[in-house]
């Protein structure tokens, strides 16, 4: 089970690495931003099933953090995109 | 059982993170690859976290902290997703040519009529 974990974490990494040419080659900010959302949601994964595999109880709060703080940035972007600094 | 379970739901949450990907990379515009990305988080994520949950138990750390970002991602990224592809829309980011519909452009053009001709009597 322990080595699924692993198997898991490391192809959720290679999944954001397809993500990141995406975020590279955008040819607006919104679909690099829309990459980048989608690689952070893959990075939590990443990071909860590392928790799992090397049983380190302190990454589950990293993967908390990333999850609800991706769709804050998520938001904040689009906020900015539409209307500027306020 | 359990085993079983789990396998098959990582091979499902893995075929559909895989098939995003594959749609980031190949759709034409930033519409359809928000399209892409939304579905392969609520396919792909929430089959992996609830594997963790299955396997570790759901009264664990890893499953109870699991099942909480399983549900956080559920209510957070279709919101996320509709706020992007609305600042998309709004600052001008053009369709793919071969789209054949453009709903929302009729209902903004009128939004926009209605504040310039705010905008007009406030002047007057």
């Amino acid at each position: 089970m322990t080595t699924l974990y692993l198997a898991v974490c490391i192809a959720e990494l290679a999944i954001s690495a397809v993500l990141l040419v995406r975020v590279a080659l955008g040819p607006s900010v919104s679909d690099r931003i829309v990459a980048l959302n989608a690689m952070s949601t893959q990075a939590t994964i990443a990071v909860l099933f590392f928790a799992a595999w090397g049983d380190r109880t302190v990454y589950l709060d990293v993967g908390l953090w990333l999850s609800s703080f991706s769709y804050l940035g998520a938001l904040v972007w689009a906020r900015y995109l539409e209307r500027g600094l306020l | 059982m359990k085993e079983t379970a789990v396998i098959v739901l990582v091979a499902i949450g893995l075929f559909f993170a895989l098939t995003a990907a594959v749609g980031m990379i190949r759709m034409p515009d930033v519409y359809t690859r928000i399209q892409c990305a939304s579905k392969a988080v609520t396919l792909g994520a929430v089959p992996l976290l609830i594997a963790l949950t299955i396997a570790q138990g759901p009264v664990t750390a890893y499953g109870g902290r699991s099942l909480l970002i399983a549900i956080l991602l559920l209510v957070a990224n279709p919101m996320a997703s509709h706020a992007l592809a609305r600042a998309a829309y709004k600052t001008g980011v053009p369709m793919w040519r071969g789209a054949v519909a453009d709903e929302p452009a009729e209902r903004y053009a009128a939004e926009q009529r209605a504040a310039e001709q705010d905008e007009h009597r406030d002047a007057e």
